[in-house]
């Protein structure tokens, strides 16, 4: 699914309305998510992983979210470039 | 009581900046709200896939997640049903059979609809029903909500009132539907961020799908297997299942139910229209991942739900007990912020149908006609403000008499069941004529009101309460579809011309615009099959 806006559309002027990048404000909250587990997950005593089967899950679960989030962040500001362009 | 879970500073964090999020998206799109309709269809302008996970996402919210897990502790993998039979064909047909007539007459609401189609008094009946069940739903997610993280946080019941009511008041105020629909797609990531830990230590630490096998009862294993009679852990037979469930209660809510086709009248074209429920049926395939396997969990690592334990256990806090289980600070954390993600935008979707069909169909139709469309926009604005008022005092109210939580939610089953055979007679009959329309609606509302008192007062009975519930949306659905045509054979027939674009065999068919892969026939389809294929692996 594309998610541009229909320029050819004879409302288009109208709907410009909606330009708000959804995927800006989704990657910068998964990618703060991740950096803040990552750097508690690298703080953080293994005893506090007993619970979690022995897994530094703020570690794992904070490197997963970074890639996410940065995903996010990079589609939206390839689209935007390539839009100015 | 001491509370379930503590939570630490990194935790706050994370609750504090989605809460953050959500304001400042609100209030980015503050500015863009010009018309009626930016306010309260997102201008028709976004794409397939965030309408898409929206119309997932409206469905999911905390109290069915917390719901669904604790019927899988019960239940078993016969879960699935809620999802494969339940879901999925309803989903489908309204993508590729119904969203040609809603989206393609323009239309702004589902009462709307129902106007052109039938007559004033079928949309007033429904308009009305609807707004009234939906604003006192919302103020009874509110108050499950502060009940939740009262137990589980130790926050006071009303300081979480009023700042969950303050946050979605102060969004949707400022961004209508887009803002109910951003938040409902930053939800649908967090849950599934949220709940996916748990669901992967929870396979390790049983032994994966192996260990339910050995240590499951065979009952509990399978989907299909044992629904040839009622002897099972629903108590449901297979004909109550497939078309109780599946057909009028499942096509009922997905097709009929303004809070999730209204996100599908905000995309920006009717591929995209049609594409949205489709987009949405893959995830809600998968949802089981997040509810069944916790539930599965639970009944082996909890010492609540060990099998001595289980007469007494409360199953709809299985879900809580496994994040204390598993999660420490920090994912925990994110988990909370998912569920908190999923109680205010469920209410802030609640909110905003309720202030579409007011402004609409009720002030716009009974109140003040014809006014310009800035007078609709700031009406619409303010009933905002004047819906989750009318919440917070319903939280206040179920605080007091919590057994009106229960008597609500069965009012509005009475209302949803027969709605389905409604509009699948509108749209592909042309004779259903516009009082057939508004009798079957009410004869059919009150089938459900008398099989619920003949089974109370024990003159109808089954083998368990779902499987009531189940056979009165089937009979609801039947008395409505009979009267709608009854009816209709003896009242006056509408001008075929109006009902042009109205109806199936009087609207000309949508030239092929798409490429075949971007075609919702091909993706309904494919969804269909994997449906089917999921059952058979499950049965």
């Amino acid at each position: 699914m594309s998610d541009n806006i229909e320029h050819k559309d004879p409302a288009a002027g109208m709907r410009q309305g909606h330009v708000l990048d959804l995927k800006l404000p989704i990657g910068w909250l998964l990618g703060f998510y991740g950096v803040l587990l990552t750097v508690y997950g690298l703080v953080t005593k293994p005893e506090m992983y007993a619970i979690s089967l022995g897994i530094n899950l703020n570690l794992v679960w904070g490197i997963l979210m970074i890639a996410i989030g940065s995903a996010f962040l990079l589609t939206a500001y390839v689209k935007r470039n390539r839009k100015k362009a | 009581m001491a509370p379930v879970i503590t939570l630490n500073f990194v935790d706050y964090a994370i609750i504090g900046g989605y809460i953050l999020v959500m304001v400042l998206v609100g209030y980015a799109l503050k500015k863009y709200m010009k018309t009626g309709e930016d306010f309260f269809l997102s201008g028709r302008s976004l794409p397939g896939w965030i309408t898409g996970l929206a119309f997932l996402s409206a469905n999911l919210g905390a109290l069915e997640v917390i719901g669904m897990v604790a019927n899988s502790a019960k239940y078993g993998i016969a879960t699935v049903h809620f999802y494969w039979v339940g879901a999925i064909p309803a989903m489908v047909f309204l993508g590729i059979f119904m969203m040609p007539f809603y989206y393609g007459s323009r239309v702004r609401t589902v009462p709307e609809y129902l106007k052109l189609r039938y007559n004033e008094a079928t949309r007033g009946l429904n308009a009305i029903s609807f707004a009234i069940m939906t604003v006192l739903m919302s103020g009874i997610s509110l108050y499950a909500m502060a009940l939740l993280f009262k137990i589980m946080l130790g926050w006071p019941l009303t300081q979480s009132i009023l700042f969950a009511a303050i946050v979605v008041l102060l969004y949707v105020f400022w961004g209508g539907l887009s803002s109910s629909i951003y938040n409902e797609v930053i939800q649908f990531f967090l849950i599934w961020l949220g709940l996916l830990p748990i669901v992967f230590l929870g396979l390790k630490e049983v032994g994966g799908f192996a260990g339910f096998a050995a240590r499951l009862q065979e009952t509990l294993l399978h989907s299909i297997k044992y629904l040839g009679t009622s002897n099972n852990p629903l108590g449901v037979d297979w004909f109550g299942v497939v078309m109780g469930l599946g057909f009028v209660l499942s096509f009922g809510y997905w097709t009929t139910d303004f809070l999730v086709v209204q996100r599908a009248l905000a995309s920006k074209n009717i591929n995209a229209a049609r594409m949205t429920p489709i987009i949405a049926s893959f995830p809600k395939m998968l949802v089981p991942i997040i509810v069944v396997i916790p539930g599965l969990v639970a009944l082996l690592v909890l010492p609540e739900f060990a099998p001595a334990a289980l007469p007494t256990a409360d199953y709809n806090s299985a879900l809580i007990l496994l994040m204390k289980h598993y999660l420490p600070n920090g994912i925990l954390g994110l988990a909370i912020t998912a569920l908190l993600a999923s109680f205010m935008s469920g209410m802030a979707g609640n909110v905003t149908a309720f202030n579409t069909i007011w402004t609409y169909d009720i002030y716009g139709t009974y109140i003040r006609k014809g006014r310009p469309d800035a007078h609709y926009l700031k009406v619409g604005k303010y009933t905002t403000v004047i819906g989750v008022a009318i919440s917070i005092g319903t939280a206040y109210i179920v605080q007091s008499f919590p057994n009106l939580m229960d008597y609500m939610q069965l009012i509005f089953s009475f209302f949803n069941a027969p709605l389905f055979a409604t509009f699948l007679l509108g749209m592909f009959w042309k004779g259903a004529t516009g009082w057939g329309g508004f009798w079957g609606l009410l004869v059919g509302i009150l089938t459900a009101a008398g099989h619920y008192i003949l089974y109370k007062t024990g003159a109808v009975t089954y083998h368990s309460d779902m499987a009531a519930n189940f056979y009165q949306a089937i009979w609801a659905w039947v008395a409505d579809f009979v009267v709608t045509i009854g009816v209709s054979l003896f009242t006056a027939k509408r001008d075929p011309k109006e009902l042009v674009g109205l109806v199936f065999g009087l609207t000309p068919k949508p030239k092929a615009e798409a490429r075949w892969y971007a075609r919702p026939a091909v993706w309904g389809t494919l969804a269909i099959i994997v449906a089917v294929v999921l059952n058979v692996i499950f049965w």
